[in-house]
């Protein structure tokens, strides 16, 4: 029934009375109740006819009206109307219900006396945050800048690192009531059409009211909203967005969310960081590697120290355990239950953590757990070989530095205590086969999770371990782009 | 097929919940087992020393209370249903997956008991192959009972330096339970495992300080247990005791024996009445030649072994390291000294021991078609006792140490 209406609404358009007109705008948007909404009456001079500007007056720059629309119209002689305001751009259009949406996104609609048309003139001003500092994805050597919660600026940003006429940015419409535009922002020389075309048909087949933000944006157009995997990247970073527009990937960009969503995208993706390719071969590969330790440990040293205590004491050197029994002995729970409750204290604090509105909150949070950790220990709550496991698997957690991964890392761990408390090793790695076939069953927009590792494609070999620059010669050809070659296109 | 999938995940932890699950702190670990004989054929006493977590532990209220271990002796028929019945007054689960060492009483390994109580150790599956097999001279729980080091406490502690130490330096051979079954079973060779005491029965020594046993050590002062020395097994049957030197000589012989370095005392050459003390290092293994006679089933077997040596003391202050001559005659005398205690020792065991403990058997095996062939041929009882064995040592290198010179007696006493 809402449907019908609306359609029959979508049909309407101006008529030639004025008057007309103006009441049905003025009841559209219940002038005189919403405040907001505002109307000027004047006399043009060029022809003398009566004109109404509609607009809402919180979205737009009230200076530039005045001197753009207001005071030329008042004062200039012309032939049309386009030659007497001064604002940049000027639209004609036929439909009310367009007339709606200007206003709505904060442009103003001139109507006119014995016009069969309006005009919609851009003066429109949202208010939004300066561009600010990176403070998720912070790096030491790379630009500091990252997205703001205002489209302009953040295609603004991009633009800024890719200078180049292919740089497409294409406006979607989604939302039932309250319209919202998405932007496609890709090369169009590189990406690949199917690609393009998928995301497009995922996003007209959106059919909800609103889509208030990019982060609802990314679940309704995900594969698997279940999977504890993250199969689209949410980075708050410009150079991420433009490294990835010029392998050919999509960025997806929204007013008022200070990141953008980059599509489709694998595991190293999310394992990677930006500054991996900043520093150099050495140095970046260096952090990576005690990123590959750091995943290692916060998956696996909690399963492993239940799984060898409990199952296979033999594999413990004697000293250690013997200092592991010697605490155990006045502890009063099974050892499971010990790092259960220790890991989950850690989960708690950290949640706490961020919640705490103040930069000081995490420091707070985890100089508390220790002193937590410290007294439990005096009580012989828990035995202090649990404190450093679970110390060390929280604190190497905050080495993977993606907030998505980041939970995936963290659901993953207590998968892996809980399977090493059931057969030891034995249901540890079988747990870990699962997951990892469970992770190779993955994909994002068509994109194998694993690859180009597995299956192999031709790419840019930054996998574990990056290469030099300047040997890096090939796209990743996972994404079928359609130019392939990086480099030494002449050779 | 999703739901059921879960269905079997979801319930795997509580059906099969914790199987085979054991609280470290419920166990009690067994650090050394002792094997005594007793007055009944296929009775034995069992003497096991546990670890106690709670010494040397910084969780511990009154830590110098704590003994470090506690020690058990109870009689039963083998190792496991033993340390089952000891749980009549251990309070914890015995488990004995971090044992060291295996300690046989002499008098238990020179029957044929020893090869049926020691079946049952290799059987279970707690009992590493790594475990070292320890001769002792007296009773193991006599010597386990006596063993009281002051420095290393703890006893998992004491056995991996004491044994890994006397080791490097050659004073015992490497004795695990696995190679004591793969010479057994292999039989050709002889098995040395370590001989062991702590009965004093100091002898005077002459001549250089190695041709003696554990217990025999001229000593003041310290743990009285003695590690040195090999016991000499037979087809499972211990029939003699190796001394240091001997000992030394198996472990230079025996290529699968890892043999760096050792310090021993050689006859200085040109002063009799004084020894060089030389650091004897292996870099390379001895080449073992075998020429065998397939007709007349004889072997002849050539040994070279390339050493180096470092002089670490001369005694007799004679000047070896800047007079050519001298130095030629010490590395004569050396290499020489080392031949004649290695050839009387291979005479030893070809004359009396009849078999060699050299696994030696390794290099002849390749002559024979197959192992009923070679078993034919007898290694152990025709070939080797009658073999021509020439053995050769070869100094590489000399050096002298950090300092060349050594001080001058006549113009220190003028």
């Amino acid at each position: 029934m809402r449907k019908k209406k609306a359609q029959t609404q979508q049909k309407q358009t101006l008529s030639s009375d004025f008057v007309n007109n103006l009441d049905q705008l003025k009841n559209c948007f219940s002038y005189g109740v919403n405040n907001d909404f505002s109307i000027r009456l004047l006399q043009a001079k060029y022809n003398n006819k009566e004109l109404a500007l509609c607009y809402y007056a919180s979205l737009v720059n009230s200076d530039k009206i005045e001197q753009s629309l207001i005071s030329p119209l008042l004062e200039q002689e012309g032939a049309s109307i386009f030659a007497i305001i001064t604002a940049e751009s000027v639209k004609k259009i036929t439909l009310l219900e367009e007339v709606i949406e200007n206003i709505t996104s904060g442009k103003v609609v001139l109507l006119m006396q014995d016009e069969k048309v309006a005009f919609s003139i851009d003066v429109s001003n949202f208010q939004h945050r300066a561009v600010s500092q990176s403070e998720i994805e912070s790096v030491v050597r790379g630009p500091k800048e990252a997205f703001t919660e205002s489209i302009h600026v953040n295609i603004s940003l991009i633009r800024k690192q890719v200078r180049n006429s292919q740089l497409i940015t294409e406006v979607l419409k989604v939302g039932e009531r309250s319209q919202q535009d998405i932007q496609l922002v890709y090369n169009k020389q590189i990406v690949n059409q199917e690609l393009l075309d998928d995301i497009r048909q995922r996003i007209n087949k959106i059919k909800v009211d609103n889509v208030p933000n990019l982060e609802s944006l990314e679940q309704y157009i995900e594969e698997r909203p279940y999977s504890i995997f993250p199969t689209i990247f949410y980075t708050e970073r410009p150079d991420n967005a433009s490294t990835y527009i010029d392998r050919g990937h999509v960025v997806l960009l929204m007013e008022s969310s200070a990141s953008c969503l980059i599509l489709p995208v694998t595991f190293w993706t999310f394992f990677h960081n930006p500054e991996d390719r900043y520093a150099r071969v050495a140095f970046g590969n260096f952090s990576r590697l005690i990123r590959y330790i750091a995943l290692f440990f916060t998956l696996m040293i909690s399963a492993i120290y239940v799984a060898l205590a409990n199952f296979h004491s033999e594999m413990i050197p004697p000293d250690l355990l013997l200092a592991i029994t010697a605490a155990r002995e006045r502890v009063p729970f099974p050892l499971i239950l010990e790092v259960i409750i220790m890991e989950v204290a850690f989960e708690l604090i950290r949640e706490a953590g961020i919640r705490i509105p103040s930069p000081l909150g995490p420091t707070i949070g985890i100089v508390g757990a220790l002193i937590l950790g410290q007294a439990a220990v005096e009580a012989n709550i828990i035995s202090p070989i649990i404190v450093i496991v679970s110390a060390l698997s929280g604190l190497t957690s905050f080495a993977i530095s993606d907030p998505s991964f980041n939970f995936t890392v963290r659901i993953s761990r207590f998968i892996f205590i809980i399977a090493a408390g059931v057969f030891g090793m034995f249901s540890l790695m079988s747990a870990l086969i699962l997951w990892l076939m469970y992770v190779v069953s993955l994909k994002s927009f068509g994109v194998p999770y694993l690859a180009p590792l597995s299956p192999t494609f031709k790419s840019n070999r930054d996998v574990y371990f990056r290469r030099a620059l300047k040997k890096e010669r090939w796209r990743p050809a996972y994404l079928l782009p359609k130019d392939l070659q990086n480099m030494n296109k002449n050779k | 097929m999703a739901k059921f999938c879960w269905l079997v995940i979801g319930l795997m932890p509580i059906l099969f919940g914790c199987e085979d699950m054991v609280e470290l702190e419920k166990q009690s670990y067994v650090v050394a087992v002792g094997i005594d004989k007793t007055d009944q054929d296929g009775t034995y006493q069992f003497t096991y020393q546990i670890a106690n977590p709670e010494a040397g532990s910084s969780l511990a209220a009154n830590n110098a209370d704590q003994a470090p271990s506690e020690i058990i002796s109870i009689v039963g028929t083998d190792l496991m249903t033993t340390s089952s019945t000891a749980n009549a007054f251990v309070t914890k689960q015995m488990v004995m997956d971090q044992t060291r060492v295996l300690i046989i009483s002499e008098e238990l390994a020179r029957t044929d008991q020893f090869l049926r109580v020691i079946q049952s150790v290799a059987r279970s599956n707690q009992i590493r192959r790594g475990v070292k097999l320890v001769i002792s001279k007296e009773n193991a729980s006599q010597f386990m009972n006596n063993n009281d080091p002051a420095l290393e406490q703890r006893p998992h502690k004491y056995y991996q330096y004491m044994l890994s130490r006397a080791r490097e330096t050659g004073l015992i051979p490497d004795a695990d339970i696995h190679r004591f079954f793969q010479i057994t079973e292999g039989d050709a060779d002889l098995f040395l495992g370590i001989y062991a005491t702590t009965i004093e029965d100091p002898k005077d020594v002459s001549g250089p300080e190695d041709t003696i046993v554990a217990g025999e050590i001229p000593k003041h002062g310290g743990n009285s247990t003695q590690f040195m020395g090999a016991a000499v097994f037979k087809e499972g049957i211990m029939i003699d005791v190796l001394t240091a030197e001997e000992t030394r000589i198996a472990n230079i012989l025996d290529k699968t024996m890892k043999m760096d370095e050792l310090l021993a005392s050689y006859p200085d050459p040109v002063a009799p009445e004084y020894n060089v003390a030389v650091k004897y290092i292996q870099k390379n293994e001895p080449k073992i030649e075998i020429n065998y006679d397939r007709v007349a089933n004889h072997a002849a077997i050539q040994v070279i072994i390339p050493f180096e040596a470092e002089i670490i003391a001369i005694p007799s202050l004679i000047n070896y390291s800047q007079v050519d001559s001298y130095k030629e005659r010490l590395k004569k005398s050396i290499e020489s000294y080392a031949e004649h205690v290695t050839r009387q020792f291979i005479k030893k065991t070809q004359e009396f021991y009849r078999a060699e403990p050299f696994y030696w058997s390794l290099y002849i095996r390749k002559f024979f078609k197959d192992i009923p062939d070679f078993e034919e041929a007898d290694w152990n009882k025709q070939i080797y006792p009658n073999a021509d064995i020439t053995v050769y040592y070869q100094m590489k290198r000399m050096h002298f140490g950090k300092m060349l010179d050594d001080t001058h007696l006549n113009e220190v006493r003028d």
